[in-house]
């Protein structure tokens, strides 16, 4: 499509009235408002959609492979039809040449380079259709983190306002503060985990490893989290025993599980259960976190863990978040040297993960001086 | 509906965020409307087939139907049933669609609550007033068209189509003060509850959009006619 100038448009709506850049079918693809804000019209974003979408990536890949299999075909033709001209040509001319075999050489090369050529197509489209993917969640992602900052700002806001502009009795003034402390912690938990993503991108670390008792330790971190969440505490069961040691940042498994807890209350419909297995084998300390929650559709379970991924459904009983929990979950135990696994038997059937660490091992050279101290929760 | 009516005028409050929920609920409480809190989309649907109201406050991003969805049902029942989307998206796209699907106005998260309570105040006045011209004369018929102000259809001959809720209430105005001229201010006043400095251009589009339906000819008007520096008249 392109843009030829912008001419006044009378017959756009109103906001977009003023002038608008048009197309050469003249219909306005882009618009000015009277504050000369540029705004686009569905006409440009249908235009702008369909160019970005993986059918029209395939097409032009298709095409590209189809124009690659001409050149290579036109190739061969040449090749062949000109061989025999050059022989035919040789014979006459200068009859002592002769020719024992066809040179191979020209031919293979020529086939090589448009292999070459044809491999680099493959690639570029294989990166592009990568890249376009991440913009789509990138896009994603901006739409969900403005939304989650904007919604516990209006909230400060209405609540300041009201404060400033009504009689309001004083219980109810301590209500308003409360509410208040909870969306200002809200907007701090958001900032943070943008902050972790962006020190993980770099491999930034700053953790603060301490071996502690697996079973004990990990307990009393879900139970903070079921606090933090509002939980009862009789909605956690715990069962099984690990009986070793681990060595973890204690800060970072309370984010991990902040983050499981925190997906468990959000996506469930029914009074949530959780259960907490402790397993161990020979080298690992077996977490199992599982909840009656509405559980994860099998064609997502592999996409859960990556970066800004959500899952659009109409049956979520929630719409809040920024793709970013489980993908913390994953860097974070990934960085304890350790492994996450999710499962699920599909919609309104609970969602189970299995996080697996490594069993702490008192190395010969520690017990000499370095030997560290196991902590006691 | 005299000022103290509309203060007891019920609104159904669509929003899935718990604290800013509550915080909207306290306030036009305070301000003596009835309201109905409902926390996801379901909700809204429900509440809004079983009971009658007189105004919606509606997020956009909700769980199980969005707020476009539920605009659509509520236009599809209810086309005159006044709609203020109240969203944390600021994107045009989404302003645009929301305004297409039949809200009649549009407050972007953060916003004041003073504007918020006058917007609401508006919207209700509105409706007020629209609703005892209709009781009146709901059917109006001119040259070959037909309005029904009820349910919003139209008729240009053979043709059907329908009208916006802003569409006709220019239109219901029009034809209020049928011979007389009505200034463009007059009209951003009482169909737009606006300032009529800021926007003035407004009116003439819907003008051109109202003359496409009703008009045999639109560059050369016979019922809604241009009075030279002074705005509109319908005339018959």
């Amino acid at each position: 499509m392109i843009f030829e100038l912008f001419i006044l448009n009378s017959q756009a709506e109103p906001d977009y009235r003023q002038a608008s850049l048009v197309s050469a079918s003249h219909k306005p693809l882009y618009t000015r408002d009277s504050e000369w804000h540029c705004h686009r019209n569905d006409l440009f974003l249908k235009v702008m959609k369909r160019r970005h979408s993986f059918a029209y990536n395939l097409i032009i890949f298709i095409l590209a492979q189809l124009v690659w299999l001409s050149v290579l075909l036109l190739w061969i033709y040449w090749y062949v039809s000109n061989n025999i001209i050059f022989e035919q040509v040789g014979e006459k001319v200068s009859p002592q040449i002769v020719y024992d075999a066809p040179s191979v050489f020209p031919f293979v090369g020529g086939i090589v380079l448009l292999t070459g050529l044809s491999i680099s197509l493959v690639l570029i489209f294989r990166h592009l259709n990568i890249q376009i993917k991440l913009n789509a969640l990138y896009d994603n992602f901006i739409a969900n983190v403005t939304h989650e900052l904007k919604s516990p700002l209006s909230s400060i806001q209405l609540y300041l306002e009201t404060l400033n502009s009504r009689e309001v009795p004083e219980e109810k003034k301590k209500e308003f503060y409360g509410l208040m402390m909870r969306d200002a912690e809200r907007l701090k938990n958001l900032v943070n985990s943008i902050l972790e993503i962006a020190s993980m991108d770099k491999k930034k670390f700053n953790r603060d490893f301490e071996v502690y008792k697996a079973d004990e330790t990990i307990k009393k971190i879900i139970l903070e989290s079921a606090e933090q969440f509002q939980l009862k505490e009789s909605s956690i069961k715990f069962s099984g025993d690990a009986g070793c040691d681990v060595l973890i940042d204690r800060n970072s498994i309370k984010t991990v599980f902040d983050n499981l807890v925190d997906n468990s209350t959000k996506y469930s419909v029914a009074p949530l259960e959780i259960m907490i297995k402790f397993k161990r084998n020979t080298k690992k300390a077996e977490i199992e976190f599982s909840d009656n929650g509405i559980g994860i559709p099998h064609d997502q379970i592999k996409k859960i863990f990556q970066k800004f991924h959500r899952i659009y459904d109409k049956d979520i009983p929630n719409v809040k978040g920024t793709g970013l929990g489980l993908y913390v979950v994953r860097e974070i135990i990934k960085n304890h040297k350790g492994k996450i696994f999710a499962f699920s038997e599909g919609k309104g059937k609970g969602s189970k993960f299995k996080i697996e660490l490594p069993i702490y091992v008192e190395k010969k050279k520690s017990v000499k001086g370095n030997k560290k101290d196991i902590k006691n929760e | 509906m005299s000022d103290e009516q509309i203060e007891k005028s019920r609104i159904l409050l669509v929003e899935d965020e718990e604290n800013l929920a509550h915080g909207l609920e306290y306030n036009l409480t305070a301000e003596g409307y009835l309201v109905t809190l409902a926390r996801d989309g379901k909700e809204a649907i429900k509440f809004f087939d079983e009971n009658d109201f007189d105004l919606i406050v509606l997020d956009i991003m909700l769980p199980y139907f969005n707020g476009f969805e539920i605009a659509k049902h509520v236009r599809e029942k209810h086309p005159q049933m006044p709609i203020l989307m109240l969203t944390a998206r600021t994107q045009v796209e989404d302003r645009v669609k929301g305004l297409e699907l039949g809200a009649d106005d549009y407050l972007t998260k953060p916003f004041h609550l003073k504007e918020l309570l006058l917007r609401i105040k508006g919207m209700l006045k509105r409706k007020s007033w629209y609703q005892k011209v209709v009781i009146e004369n709901p059917i109006y018929k001119f040259g070959n068209n037909e309005i029904n102000f009820e349910n919003l259809k139209c008729t240009k001959g053979k043709k059907e189509f329908q009208l916006t809720s802003y569409e006709a209430m220019i239109m219901k105005y029009l034809i209020e003060s049928k011979d007389k001229v009505v200034t463009r201010k007059e009209l951003l006043e009482n169909v737009w509850n606006m300032n009529p400095d800021i926007e003035t251009r407004t009116v003439d589009n819907f003008i051109v959009r109202l003359r496409k339906h009703f008009e045999d000819d639109p560059s050369d008007p016979k019922f809604i006619v241009s009075v030279r520096s002074a705005g509109y008249m319908f005339q018959v």
